[in-house]
């Protein structure tokens, strides 16, 4: 894998880091990286994208801790084996969490009330 | 990536590369700094931000000991700013806003003169930067465009690999494609051996990208000094519609900045610390929140 896996935005209200870890994520559930592929390096994910070294670092120390990703000798960091094939629903739960809020803002500013709003979202669900 | 590791693990314990305290700058009678304190610690690679006339480059020039200051302490690797021994003076970079010394040489006449003061000077990468940028080795500085000359100057600041390296708006006079290849560098070298960098630009994108810390210059001091992704994450705009605001005439915890609409309604930009809540004005009706970019913060602050 090289470092064009990521797609930094650094304009965005998201942290650079934070949308290191949420990509890796993704990447990780879908199968998109599988067990054992190797990622780039702190030094050439930061030289391709221009951004801070210790950005890198930090989104591949919360993926370390999270248990996605594990370092290895001479190959850096590597997509760890997954316990168990599927992912736990509230793991999976926890990936649709910044869609969720996102929601949860939209209908506050609407001024939408919590029951109506769960209603609909249910109808969607539902479909 | 060792090197970074090892910087950055002996920074708690180490002094700050650059340190000024309690600095007091004037020109005539008119106050550019007042009261200024920063510290820049190792391998941090730290973005300056503020208005044309902020004070930027005074700031730097202080702490560098190029200009002398009307009260207070600079410190340069433990050294006073204006007594930076002859060492320590090879370990620094510094690439001013219009860089114009040595204009009668050409461009290898000067790399080599100047070559020869730096023990550490990196001759391949000279000659490979200056063929990649297409650059004649023989024309004269002072007929170089804005633009190479700046170039030129970043090329001789980092040739003898210093440990800090200091530009002031380097990215004025750079195409975008140079101005993402100076980037690059900046961060191959903190990846590489842990470079503290400073630099000062409008060009708040770039910031956004390389920058570990920001620190806003603004009103002759510092408004804002804070870790990029902090600022991400700890600061929130607020818009009040003009019913609300009329209640909120004070400030409020966190504030940094208030800008009153025509309408009467204002926007306000909290800070809070790592971990806290939001205060509870931020969920009521008729108050809207926004995470900025650091492009709509700073002009949020600055205006």
């Amino acid at each position: 894998m090289d470092a064009s896996l990521f797609q930094i935005h650094p304009a965005a209200a998201e942290p650079i880091y934070r949308q290191m870890v949420e990509q890796s994520r993704r990447m990780i559930a879908s199968g998109q990286l599988a067990a054992g592929d190797a990622l780039p390096s702190v030094r050439e994910v930061a030289a391709h994208h221009a951004i801070n070294p210790m950005t890198v670092s930090k989104a591949y120390s919360l993926l370390e801790m999270e248990g996605l990703l594990e370092r290895h000798r001479g190959k850096g960091m590597v997509v760890a084996a997954q316990r168990g094939k599927v992912k736990s629903q509230s793991a999976r739960l926890d990936l649709i969490d910044p869609a969720i809020q996102a929601l949860a803002k939209q209908a506050g500013e609407l001024e939408l009330p919590a029951s109506i709003v769960i209603a609909r979202l249910k109808e969607f669900l539902e479909k | 990536m060792n090197a970074l590791a090892n910087s950055v693990m002996n920074s708690p314990s180490s002094a700050p590369v650059l340190e000024a305290r309690s600095l007091l700058k004037y020109y005539g009678d008119q106050c550019v700094l007042n009261n200024v304190n920063l510290r820049i610690e190792p391998g941090s690679v730290v973005g300056l931000v503020g208005r044309n006339g902020a004070g930027k480059s005074t700031l730097i020039r202080c702490m560098l000991g190029l200009l002398t200051r009307d009260s207070g302490d600079c410190h340069v690797f433990g050294d006073p700013a204006l007594a930076i021994s002859d060492s320590n003076k090879a370990r620094i970079g510094y690439v001013p806003q219009q860089p114009e010394a040595l204009g009668w040489l050409n461009v290898k006449q000067m790399l080599d003169f100047v070559s020869g003061f730096y023990p550490r000077w990196d001759h391949a990468f000279v000659t490979s930067t200056l063929s990649r940028w297409n650059i004649n080795g023989s024309t004269l500085l002072s007929k170089l465009s804005p633009g190479e000359r700046q170039r030129i100057a970043v090329l001789r600041a980092m040739a003898y690999h210093p440990e800090l390296l200091v530009l002031d708006e380097p990215a004025a006079a750079l195409d975008p494609v140079a101005r993402r290849e100076l980037l690059r560098e900046i961060a191959i070298r903190a990846a590489d051996s842990g470079t503290t960098v400073i630099f000062s630009t409008h060009i708040v994108s770039d910031l956004e990208r390389v920058a570990s810390d920001i620190v806003f210059v603004h009103e002759q001091g510092i408004l804002l000094e804070m870790p990029m992704d902090s600022i991400k994450e700890n600061t929130l705009c607020l818009r009040l519609s003009p019913e609300i605001s009329a209640l909120h005439s004070g400030k409020i915890p966190g504030e940094i900045s208030r800008r009153v609409h025509a309408d009467k309604g204002v926007s306000i930009i909290l800070k809070r610390d790592d971990g806290d809540v939001w205060p509870a004005l931020c969920s009521a009706p008729g108050v809207r929140t926004e995470t900025l970019g650091l492009e709509d913060l700073f002009i949020e602050v600055a205006q």
